[in-house]
């Protein structure tokens, strides 16, 4: 709950000094709904870049996943001697 | 698969590029263009750059919330 709150309270004080800027004629009155809207798409497309640069840049280790099958495939053989059931999915 | 992640993680940064550079063309540089220029036919006109995005945030707040009461109620059906 208390997340929510600080983030909404983010909100809150990020609308004020944009009324208040607004108010004071710093910004043209044109803009009022068209600059927020800008920076929230932009953000939105900055969050999307950063996803692909991050998947583009994931570093797979193969050695690593050979070494794991065969883990797995040990403790299948152990179980399945041993008398365990798993089904496998 | 590193080329299908690469593929993938490729198709996603220059989607969200062009959506930048489209959109930041279309509200900052547009209104300082003469009207007679023959760039303004490929854009709407502004009263859209206002209207798509808040569409589709809409749609996405209204898709999520859907999500959520679809799991809320799969998890009471189990539970009864």
């Amino acid at each position: 709950m208390k997340h929510v709150v600080k983030i909404l309270s983010l909100v809150l004080a990020v609308s004020a000094i944009w009324i208040t800027l607004l108010q004071a004629a710093i910004i043209p009155q044109s803009h009022t709904w068209l600059l927020p809207i800008y920076f929230v798409v932009s953000l939105g497309c900055y969050g999307l870049l950063m996803v692909g640069v991050g998947i583009m840049q994931f570093p797979t280790c193969p050695r690593e996943a050979v070494l794991l099958n065969h883990d797995i495939a040990e403790a299948k053989d152990f179980l399945s001697t041993n008398g365990i059931d798993i089904g496998t999915y | 698969m590193e080329l299908a992640d690469r593929a993938v993680g490729l198709l996603l940064s220059s989607i969200s590029l062009s959506i930048f550079t489209y959109y930041t063309f279309w509200v900052i540089i547009l209104p300082f263009v003469d009207s007679d220029h023959f760039i303004h036919k490929y854009f709407l006109p502004q009263d859209y750059a206002i209207l798509v995005p808040v569409f589709a945030g809409v749609t996405l707040f209204s898709l999520l919330c859907v999500f959520i009461g679809m799991v809320m109620l799969k998890s009471k059906k189990k539970k009864a």
